[in-house]
């Protein structure tokens, strides 16, 4: 790595602070803002037990003063405070527990999605108009322009209402078979049509024609230099794909009831629970930044023309 | 060749798919997950997701308490007899005794343990143990949603005033085993608060670890059932306590509570055998599932009513109406009358809500008791013989309610080709949910039917709540379950000071108003005779002398004139007392559960 590249990297990573800092203020401002509170419920407490919860969780002061309590902990004791909902948990607790099965979810979806999307792209520019490349190609299209909360429905209604073959519920055994499927088919749909794009471009340039012209073994054409070259792109889509598997299992855990992140971050907003809400946007949100460094970088490694800057 | 390439490249798309199958399969067996094992030593339940917390004193919801019945013990329990009655029994005390009445007009109460009781840790459970649990409920520096369920102990008020951080209630540990407690009047629910679980013991070693509701490993409990596992989000697990007093009687070995609430989901998990008990169904299946399973789809009553509450402050005069002041409440209050009197609750009911819910004529719900124990309150309710509660909600009354509505607005609106003209526009507010919606839009059209204009509008739940209680609306959405059988559950609501004083009485405008009367002189309060008072001089001192009153009979005639004085500012217009829906396999036997919904299965058995 030379130092042009450690340079780039400090740059981005001050930036992605500055993006999270950003997410941070915004979140934590609109979110005051929002009406109702984190105590209120049908049966409504007393305002003197309401009074004692609030200077409890600090939520008597001002709200600037709350901000910088909160960033002031953060920074310094990587201390994300108490649930409000959950009574007697941290917000930390609470998110690692769901991330345990968010990552699995979203890193099982993403593999599946890389593998079989350049492994059907590749299929279908080699089959180029034959019957076989034409159904990839139909199928990918109608992944690509469904959105995931009709697919899962489709699924759910399909597998476990219809067929009964799966569980609708993501913590029985194999209940996660179906998010996984429900978050990879979107991106599995793009990657193919990127594959087998690129791939059909590459097999059309000089230096393919040249190694054929040689007499190289038409495997090696394929795995030693289309194969390799083709995938660029995909690499590119690597940052937006994870950012769409993030945000789309918001969705997802949701229809299929899946303990993670995702369902965590959509009831702490329903339930005001301001830790949480804030917890667990900074998550998501350092989690989009990072992923798309890292795809950043990859960019340069897999194709060393490109500069980063 | 090609086609090889193509095969190969299929073949190994194969592969990768399965081999990450496999690996899910893997995560999937660090823990053990019974979903699908069916035996007679467990039942799979779901009743709700995640609860909020499993700490008797925090707990405000019916999943929770469910769980807390199953896990600890109080000095009183629910249970089922022979004949399938409900009653209310001793558990962790040798025998629910009658109060002493003291001089200065409270009572005390004195209760045994039981010998040789034990937390599941194995240390004794002492009368402190109790002690130290209701203050500690009851406190202000907890902030328990339930910490008012303590208000009829003596001490409890002292306890809510500010700063006061040394008040205690009444109660003390005499020895180890004998509690001795004072309460401010008789109250005739007093056992039940006892089986209540905000009156179920806590250590203090134990809680003094604000997480120890979190995690099985500090979770320390005294009843049926051990805190076994919790995955959180997933799976609570409950295996039986061996060290508890009755366990000979307990069948159920181990519970799992599954935690979703997804009525799809719930659905498909008990048609496929995996799940023995749901509480929740999709509203739009109910009606094939009430066919498809006539013994397993049950219906059963509620302490609740769902019901629209107006904003009293809110005018609903046609533009220049002359009336002012008293005169034009008593205007508005006969305009909302009339509009309750518009609604066909039975249509609500089989075709838009379709939950075997009960149309409702009275606030008070349906399954509450008057002064005699059997007899139901709301059937006392509203003062005529020809119906039950305030207005006929038969099928037959529907033209005549309707006619008798339209005569009345007739006398403050232009009345013309069968509508009215100058009725100003009103706003339903609820919050977003396809039922509720299902609801305002039949109040819609059947208030366009006469030419009234409602708009809906929707919003967030918790907004919602932010804005009916801040009294920003003019019509809203409302439901009120009662946490014990006792009518003033649904009535000391509405005083002026409560949080759940939706309707704004006694604030605002209404502050001021001097429209209401009380007249207590024949139930023997010579001093209580107000006319033309406010809320606060009328409704408020009849709550409170209800609240004091130690004869049972006076008592619920008090009850009477305060749902008269609230059915009579047209405000509330019940349409149906809820009930509680759920399925239940017909391999379960000895399953009950009480009227607040709680579920219990310590004593259910699973024939194969």
């Amino acid at each position: 790595m030379n130092s042009k590249t450690a340079f780039y990297i400090v740059k981005r990573l001050a930036l992605a602070l500055l993006t999270v800092w950003v997410v941070i203020t915004v979140t934590f401002f609109v979110m005051h803002a929002v009406p109702g509170g984190p105590f209120l419920s049908e049966k409504a407490i007393s305002e003197t037990a309401m009074k004692a919860l609030e200077a409890k969780y600090g939520m008597d002061k001002p709200l600037h003063v709350q901000y910088f309590t909160y960033l002031k902990d953060i920074v310094t004791k990587f201390d994300f405070g108490p649930s409000l909902k959950q009574r007697g948990r941290t917000v930390i607790d609470i998110i690692s527990d769901g991330m345990k099965t968010s990552v699995k979810l979203g890193l099982v979806a993403a593999f599946i999605a890389l593998v079989s999307g350049v492994v059907l792209g590749a299929i279908a520019a080699l089959r180029r108009n034959k019957i076989i490349d034409k159904i990839i190609m139909v199928l990918t299209t109608a992944f690509v322009s469904m959105p995931s909360f009709i697919m899962g429905v489709l699924l759910l209604i399909l597998f476990v209402i219809q067929l009964k073959w799966l569980p609708g519920n993501g913590n029985a055994k194999g209940g996660l078979l179906l998010p996984i499927i429900t978050l990879s088919l979107y991106p599995m749909a793009y990657i193919t049509r990127l594959t087998r794009s690129s791939m059909l471009d590459v097999l059309g340039q000089d230096y393919i024609r040249t190694a054929k012209a040689k007499g190289v073994s038409k495997w090696k054409i394929i795995f030693g230099h289309a194969m390799k070259n083709s995938l660029i792109p995909v690499i590119t889509y690597f940052g937006p794909m994870l950012a769409y598997i993030v945000t789309g299992s918001i969705v997802v855990e949701q229809i299929f009831a899946v303990p993670g992140i995702g369902r965590q971050f959509v009831s702490s907003i329903i339930n005001r629970d301001y830790p949480m809400i804030m917890g667990t946007t900074i998550v998501l949100a350092i989690l989009i930044v990072v992923m798309n460094l890292v795809s950043d970088i990859l960019y340069k490694v897999v194709d060393p023309r490109i500069k980063l800057d | 060749m090609k086609k090889f390439v193509a095969l190969f490249l299929a073949l190994a798309m194969m592969l990768t798919l399965f081999a990450a199958c496999g690996k899910k399969d893997d995560g999937g067996k660090d823990v053990d997950k019974p979903s699908g094992e069916v035996s007679a030593e467990q039942i799979n339940v779901c009743i709700a997701s995640e609860p909020d917390t499993i700490d008797p004193a925090l707990n405000s919801a019916v999943d929770g308490a469910t769980l807390i019945a199953h896990l600890f013990s109080g000095l009183a329990k629910w249970e089922q007899d022979d004949s399938g009655k409900l009653e209310i029994v001793a558990d962790a005390a040798t025998e629910l005794t009658e109060g002493v009445e003291n001089e200065d007009g409270t009572v005390t109460y004195t209760y045994t343990l039981r010998d040789g009781l034990t937390w599941s840790d194995g240390q004794p459970l002492t009368a402190n143990d109790f002690i130290f649990a209701w203050n500690r409920a009851a406190s202000q520096e907890l902030g328990a949603d339930y910490g008012y369920m303590f208000e009829v102990v003596d001490g409890y008020a002292a306890m809510q005033e500010e700063g006061a951080t040394d008040a205690k209630l009444n109660a003390t540990a005499v020895d180890d085993k004998t509690i001795e407690v004072t309460l401010t009047t008789a109250v005739p629910y007093w056992n039940e608060l006892l089986a209540f679980p905000t009156y179920f013991p806590v250590r203090e070693d134990v809680v003094e670890n604000e997480a120890w509701a979190t995690d099985p490993a500090t979770y320390v409990s005294n009843g049926p059932y051990k805190l076994a596992a919790w995955e959180h989000n997933s799976l609570i697990t409950l295996e039986k306590n061996d060290s508890y007093y009755d366990a000979d009687a307990i069948t159920m070995k181990k519970i799992n509570f599954y935690l979703s609430d997804d009525a799809n989901n719930m659905l498909a998990n008990f048609k496929n055998g995996d799940w023995q008990l749901i509480d929740d169904v999709p509203t739009n299946e109910i009606a094939s599932l009430k066919e498809e399973y006539p013994d397993e789809f049950k219906i059963t009553g509620q302490l609740g009513t769902y019901y629209v509450c107006w904003n009293i402050n809110e005018d609903i005069l046609p533009e220049g109406s002359d009336l002012s002041g008293v005169e034009a409440e008593a205007a508005r209050e006969e305009i909302r009358n009339a509009i309750s009197l518009l609604f066909d609750r039975n249509y609500i009911v089989n075709d838009v809500a379709q939950g075997g819910q009960v149309p409702a004529s009275s606030f008070v719900a349906m399954g509450l008791t008057d002064a005699d124990g059997s007899t139901e309150f709301y059937q006392n309710a509203g003062h005529n013989d020809a119906f039950d509660g305030y207005y006929d909600v038969s099928q037959d009354a529907l033209q005549s309610n309707y006619d008798s509505a339209v005569e009345t607005l007739k006398k403050y609106y232009k009345f013309e080709d069968g509508k009215f003209t100058d009725f100003p526009t009103l706003t339903y507010l609820y919050n977003t949910s396809e039922g509720h919606k299902a609801i305002g839009e039949y109040l819609q059209s059947a208030l366009a039917n006469i030419g009234i204009n409602m708009t809906l509008e929707n919003q967030e739940w918790n907004t919602f709540l932010n804005t009916r209680k801040e009294g920003n609306y003019s019509i809203a959405r409302n439901g009120w379950l009662a946490d014990y059988n006792d009518p003033i559950s649904f009535l000391d609501m509405w005083t002026t000071a409560s949080g759940n004083n939706d309707v704004q009485f006694g604030k605002g405008d209404n502050a001021t108003m001097a429209h209401y009367s009380l007249d207590l002189t024949a139930q023997g309060y010579e001093d209580v005779k107000v006319e033309n008072g406010t809320w606060a001089e009328t409704y408020d001192v009849l709550i409170n002398k209800i609240k004091t009153c130690t004869d049972d009979t006076v008592r619920y005639e008090l009850m009477h004139i305060a749902e008269d004085m609230l059915m009579s500012t047209g405000c509330l217009c019940p349409l149906y007392y809820y009930t509680d829906l759920f399925m239940i396999s017909s391999s379960v036997n000895g399953y009950f559960s009480n009227p607040l919904g709680y579920k219990y299965f310590m004593y259910t058995t699973i024939s194969e």
